[in-house]
């Protein structure tokens, strides 16, 4: 009892440098995997008991390029990206708008049954999705497999663009009416300016998340529609890690400077809110 | 027509404000899951004619209640050791110590980076040529062999901590931060010791917040595709055998898929339902004690 009491003690005394233990290997844990795919995509005859690469090469990223049509994926990401994007920021300005401004009977329930996709396994609403482009013929072309995207995106626009219009002040829109603006020119200097903000987050978001979506993109892809992460998922399938990883780390880093540009503006809880509801 | 159109206006406009996002839920989500449904009870590649052998199939055959079972084992294991990762990490957290910022910024990777990448980085950290094995071989004594972790099942568990700790971590920080100060002073003014104001004033006021945050944690962990698709091995849940039912045999299982995916969203729900009357009833043992 002595000795664990001493010994909790000690524990206690040393407690900084315990923290710190702590946070520091915590900290090795999250990031060692990304530095390992980082290595690995630059070295070269990494074998057996090294710790690091012996020589650097920048081959691999050739070789993904070449090999893997790294550019021609590229393209369609984007262009997949960007069809989603714009849709489900169209679905989510007019939604915002009903959500956060006008009233409705029953809006937690329309709410709740909107981001219902979000509670549900994606693959399995992925399975029926990809069955009816298959009878629709959208499989493999830029607008099925965009349209599979905004079931993911759209419920993080509407979320985001809701809680904008929310917080849209009333009496701002009244002041412009009283100087004379009319609906359009109401709109067009008032309210956009002010919801401009909630626009650009949601359109971060729901790119971001069209980026890496894979689930529903690897049952709505085709041969003409392979996307980044379709591209290093079949790379794994090769077997080839180098390569792998050199795509890997052309997927990733763009994700990864969008975080640190937002995550002064974004609070972390809306990365993952809107369960509040659950 | 008038009259109809100024009483009703405003219900129209709000309806046709909400009309793309509607068209887009039951266009993307109520149809296909209802084509689901459907197609579960069909013969398989027939479109006409209802069975329910594709459910007794699954059910009946000891792997198919394998792949159950596992789905639970992975999804409940991760849970409960992103709590045990969560709580402390938030406590130290909380305390705002030097360079608490760029922690922060840490427990938010796992959530950007895409699950396809987070598991390539975890199998190449665990192998047997990893770091982690480098380690252990060479700084550690007596250990002479690597130890396995890519495709067992304790492995597989550690790599959805990784990934989804992030979720019961910054819900519980969050509650932990939204937490009043003076409650806790007050109990410090009362005699109580710090393990005595942590065990029985902190941790029952925050016990909601990582009960909340660990259900995101589960859903995520239940429903995760890509991480077994690609690191599980031999460990497939129900997310992978589903896709495998469409990808492996020609021409592809899609009713008895459709059936695994309905038994897959069925046992998320009631989970999910009776997880969240749990959840009610500690929150409100919680919301008493103050």
């Amino acid at each position: 009892m002595t000795l664990a009491r001493a010994y909790l003690r000690g524990m206690w005394e040393g407690r900084l440098i315990l923290t710190y233990t702590l946070l520091v290997s915590f900290t090795f844990l999250i990031l060692a995997p990304l530095l390992m795919i980082a290595l690995r995509s630059v070295g070269k005859g990494w074998f057996g008991r090294l710790w690091l690469p012996p020589q650097l090469t920048l081959d691999w990223y050739r070789w993904a390029i070449e090999v893997g049509n790294i550019p021609e994926v590229m393209k369609n990401t984007l262009i997949i990206g960007i069809i989603a994007v714009v849709a489900s920021t169209v679905i989510g300005i007019f939604a915002g708008w009903a959500f956060g401004r006008r009233q409705m009977p029953g809006k937690e329930v329309v709410m709740a049954m909107i981001l219902l996709p979000r509670m549900i396994p994606p693959i399995t609403y992925a399975l029926g999705v990809a069955k009816i482009f298959y009878t629709l013929e959208l499989v493999d072309t830029y607008l099925g497999v965009a349209l599979a995207h905004v079931s993911v995106c759209a419920p993080y626009a509407i979320l985001v663009l809701s809680a904008t219009f929310e917080g849209l002040d009333e009496r701002v829109l009244e002041a412009a009416g009283v100087c004379g603006a009319n609906t359009i020119k109401r709109f067009v200097y008032v309210v956009l300016p002010l919801i401009m903000p909630g626009i650009l987050a949601s359109m971060i978001f729901s790119f971001t998340h069209s980026y890496n979506e894979f689930t529903l993109t690897l049952l709505t892809y085709g041969p003409h529609t392979v996307t980044l992460p379709i591209r290093t998922y079949l790379a794994v399938g090769d077997g080839y890690w180098e390569i792998t990883s050199a795509m890997a780390m052309i997927m990733v880093v763009p994700s990864l400077v969008i975080l640190a540009m937002i995550q002064r503006r974004a609070k972390p809880e809306r990365l993952i809110g809107g369960f509040k509801g659950v | 027509m008038t009259a109809f159109w100024r009483r009703h206006s405003t219900g129209l406009i709000t309806f046709l404000l909400l009309l793309p996002a509607l068209a887009g839920f039951f266009g993307l989500f109520f149809y296909p899951m209802f084509l689901t449904v459907i197609l579960s009870f069909r013969p398989e590649g027939q479109t006409v004619g209802w069975t329910l052998e594709n459910y007794t199939m699954f059910l009946s055959d000891p792997d198919g209640r394998w792949v159950i079972y596992l789905t639970f084992i992975l999804a409940l294991g991760c849970t409960a050791f992103s709590v045990l990762l969560s709580v402390p990490l938030s406590l130290i957290l909380r305390e705002k110590v030097r360079g608490h910022r760029f922690y922060r910024l840490m427990v938010l990777i796992p959530l950007v980076v895409p699950g396809l990448i987070g598991a390539l980085g975890l199998l190449l950290f665990w192998g047997s040529r990893g770091w982690f094995n480098l380690f252990l071989t060479q700084l550690v004594p007596f250990v002479q062999r690597p130890v396995r972790m890519n495709y067992t099942l304790h492995g597989l568990i550690l790599f959805y901590v990784w990934l989804y700790f992030p979720y019961t971590c910054v819900t519980t920080l969050s509650t932990l931060e939204s937490l009043d100060q003076s409650i806790e002073e007050a109990g410090a003014v009362s005699g109580a010791n710090r393990w005595q104001v942590l065990r029985h004033i902190v941790l029952p006021l925050i016990t909601p917040g990582i009960l909340a945050g660990s259900v995101l944690t589960f859903m995520a962990a239940f429903g995760a595709f890509s991480v077994p698709l690609i690191a599980g091995g031999d460990y497939r849940p129900l997310a992978v055998e589903i896709y495998k039912q469409i990808a492996v045999p020609i021409p592809a299982r899609w009713s008895a898929a459709s059936a695994i995916a309905i038994i897959m969203g069925l046992l998320q729900v009631a989970f999910l339902v009776l997880y969240m009357r749990f959840v009610r009833r500690t929150g409100g043992a919680g919301g008493g004690g103050q």
